[in-house]
């Protein structure tokens, strides 16, 4: 039975998941409220940058971990999946970072700059 | 043979016995050779004046020089196998053989690598046997030695590569001396090592030593190959050979790679070619350079998607139909999937969460036929779990995957339907486009964080690439799951890549790096490697061999100052508990002081550049270490980077 609630929840979690990261495809259009300063020093401080790089680049564990620089994904999203944690990520608790506290760190990844044109870097063209 | 003194009579009253030596001993005419007096005559018994000297002197009838050992058999034995090098820590209990190396053999075929570490000898002998194609014998110390090496041959056997191992040992207990004679001795030396070496022999005449060589040189590199070892007896090693006539090396005849049954490989061409989107991956499956080209022919034979886990570069990374990048997305939609020489075809084909319940959900559909090709099921041992988890499939064939392939291509062709050729060009066109995204994806992934410092490690792989990409570049070594080059680099031949460790255990990279660069040196090939910070200093002493033995190799270290992986895994359980990662940097991290790689290199003979946390100075920098190494020598260029 405690196998079924399992297998329940996860496809519930799937589901929402799915969800968001459709979502994610509209792309978010306004500044977003929250304090980049802070969430950067945040972003540091609760280690986002070891695997997702400080400048948002992305990196790897075992898995992926995307780039996050000028992320494309509402911030209720956003906060979903980092309390959830998918694949190997961390999970973050509330108590660890509080949703004000991910605003931040959602400000600060719009705050950095994007992808720029690959054909304009000579080394990324060999 | 070498006489050992009697310990049990080697006492006060043997002393002052014998003590009337001392002055006769340093006057005697010509000492006998061993091999003209096989048994020495009885000590003196006159009683003279206690002497320091005496206590150390043997009977004057003790031979002193010998005209042969079994030493001289033995490098006989090792030219039979055609070793160019022989990777080695100096140790007492083989300088029989090594004696004969460097006086009787002249230090030439093998030649003799000095390496500061055991674990430094048998993992360049490690990267050397996957970039040559031959392998690298080692040998050191039967017991300390060993032990020390015992890891390298643990990744060697988890990659599946050949290591000819061998170390002393003095069996005979009535032969060995005083204190650590007995610490370097074991009953059965091997054991410690027997559970990740394919197969060993503590031989027991020269005779036996022939037949023992050749045969573990045939068993070793016979598919799955692996690491074996001898155990040389020191006495055999050091003592004259009686009868050098009745020794004979046999010859040297290798084991022919099992080809897989032909109606299996039919059967399996059967459900490529009906398939929608049939799927190959491969891990270990390249041994030669023709493996890349048979894989190539095959996958554009039926036009389908091929995934490389990158075991060895077993398909060109910017070929249409690789689509590595796109692993999650090409198993799901498979409807055959045929894997190859795999290390772990259940971890290829599931998602795995590491987290409080942990669990893997197939990747694949149901009803999704999998097909295994190897040599996995025909050799395995219990105790390390490098097997992975069972993975049930449709068909499990062993054999060669390379010497394999060419007929199952062959069978293909057989099957082939022209009214079928336009979808399979269909489906190659469609494969094709998304390697090209994946590709531009890379490209504009690469430009975020292109000047920031520390620098990023997408900005470290391509400035290397562009100083190389023109020049037979060959990428010998990779820090963990530093990805860039195999996302933006255009591996196409089997030689730019070499692998990875195989155990994942430290004390890898460097100095199999320097192995394989020892093997692109005759072809004229540039060696590069990108260093983990904390592999490197496992194992900084690699740099002195590679300056001592003029290896040009560059190494690019991805210095981000952390056992990063550890780091990253410590984090994840912190959070757990939600207590945050303030004090995940304890016991993770390697700063206060940071290490300053290039002054290290330098201390060892190495040309050292850096630290470079300035992305605007990386290009000078790898410039100037390029022109070193291309001039023979190696060079190092510390990189401060980004974790990932």
């Amino acid at each position: 039975m405690k196998g079924t609630d399992m297998r329940v929840r996860d496809s519930l979690r799937s589901i929402a998941l799915a969800a968001l990261l459709i979502a994610s495809l509209e792309a978010v259009a306004d500044v977003p409220p929250g304090n980049a300063t802070h969430g950067r020093e945040l972003y540091l401080a609760v280690g986002c940058f070891e695997c997702h790089g400080r400048m948002g680049q992305g990196g790897y564990f075992n898995y992926p971990a995307p780039a996050l620089a000028q992320l494309q994904l509402p911030l209720e999203a956003f906060q979903a999946l980092v309390r959830l944690g998918p694949h190997d990520m961390p999970a973050y608790a509330e108590t660890v970072l509080s949703n004000a506290d991910l605003a931040d760190i959602y400000a600060y990844l719009h705050s950095l700059p994007g992808r720029r044109a690959a054909k304009d870097i000579d080394a990324l063209n060999k | 043979m070498s006489q050992r003194p009697d310990s049990r009579t080697f006492g006060r009253r043997r002393f002052l016995k014998n003590i009337s030596l001392s002055g006769a001993a340093a006057m005697a005419p010509a000492a006998l050779r061993a091999d003209e007096s096989a048994a020495a005559s009885a000590a003196p018994t006159t009683a003279p004046m206690p002497n320091i000297a005496a206590e150390t002197l043997p009977p004057s009838a003790d031979p002193v020089t010998q005209s042969s050992s079994g030493g001289d058999f033995m490098l006989e034995v090792l030219r039979a196998l055609d070793f160019d090098y022989l990777a080695m820590n100096p140790a007492s209990n083989f300088r029989g053989l090594h004696e004969a190396v460097v006086n009787a053999g002249g230090n030439q075929h093998p030649e003799i690598l000095t390496c500061p570490h055991e674990e430094i000898a048998f993992a360049m002998a490690h990267g050397y046997g996957k970039m040559a194609g031959k392998p690298m014998a080692a040998i050191c110390h039967g017991t300390v030695g060993l032990q020390h090496g015992a890891m390298a041959l643990y990744n060697a056997w988890c990659d599946r590569v050949p290591v000819y191992a061998m170390i002393g040992n003095l069996v005979d207990a009535d032969k060995r001396l005083f204190g650590f004679e007995w610490a370097h001795s074991a009953i059965d030396p091997a054991a410690l090592v027997r559970d990740f070496t394919k197969w060993d022999d503590q031989p027991a005449s020269l005779q036996h030593f022939a037949e023992s060589a050749v045969r573990a040189y045939k068993i070793m590199m016979t598919p799955p190959m692996a690491p074996v070892l001898l155990s040389l007896d020191a006495e055999l090693q050091e003592n004259p050979i009686r009868d050098r006539e009745r020794l004979a090396i046999p010859p040297v005849t290798r084991s022919v790679p099992p080809v897989a049954d032909s109606a299996a490989l039919a059967e399996t061409a059967r459900l490529l070619v009906n398939a929608e989107k049939p799927l190959i991956i491969c891990d270990r499956m390249v041994r030669t350079p023709a493996g890349l080209g048979h894989l190539v022919e095959l996958a554009e034979t039926l036009q389908c998607s091929v995934v490389d886990m990158l075991g060895r570069l077993n398909f060109p990374t910017r070929h249409p139909l690789n689509q590595t990048g796109r692993r999650a997305a090409v198993v799901a939609e498979a409807d055959v999937i045929v894997m190859i020489e795999m290390m772990d075809a259940f971890g290829a084909i599931h998602s795995h969460a590491d987290r409080i319940v942990r669990r893997s959900t197939p990747l694949y559909r149901p009803g999704t036929k999998l097909v295994t090709l190897g040599c996995r099921d025909l050799y395995l041992k219990a105790n390390y779990q490098d097997f992975a988890r069972f993975n049930a499939v449709d068909l499990a064939i062993a054999g060669d995957g390379e010497a394999s392939l060419p007929m199952l291509t062959e069978q293909v062709r057989r099957l082939l339907e022209e009214r079928r050729r336009s979808a399979f060009e269909q489906r190659g066109r469609k494969l094709a486009q998304s390697r090209k995204e994946m590709f531009e994806q890379a490209q504009a992934d690469a430009t975020l964080g292109w000047d920031a410092s520390p620098i990023s490690t997408a900005r470290m792989s391509a400035e290397l690439y562009a100083q190389i990409h023109k020049e037979d570049w060959s990428l010998v070594g990779n820090g963990i799951n530093v990805w860039w080059p195999l996302r933006l680099w255009d591996f196409d031949r089997s030689y730019r890549w070499n692998g990875v460790a195989g155990g994942a255990g430290l004390g890898y990279n460097a100095p199999a790096a320097a192995g394989a660069a020892l093997a692109n040196r005759p072809h004229g090939r540039l060696s590069v490697a990108i260093q983990g910070d904390g592999d490197l200093l496992f194992v900084s002493s690699t740099l002195w061999a590679a300056a001592h033995h003029r290896i040009p190799i560059l190494y690019v270290v991805h210095n981000n100052r952390a056992y990063h992986q550890e780091y990253m895994y410590l984090q994840a359980m912190a959070n757990r508990h939600a207590r945050g990662i303030t004090n995940a940097h304890i016991g993770t991290t390697i700063t206060d002081p940071d290490v300053d790689f290039a002054t290290v290199a330098r201390g060892f003979g190495v040309h050292g550049e850096g630290p470079i946390s300035d992305p605007k100075q990386l290009g000078p920098a790898l410039a100037r270490a390029l022109a070193v190494v291309k001039s023979g020598a190696p060079a190092l260029v510390d990189v401060v980077s980004e974790p990932r």
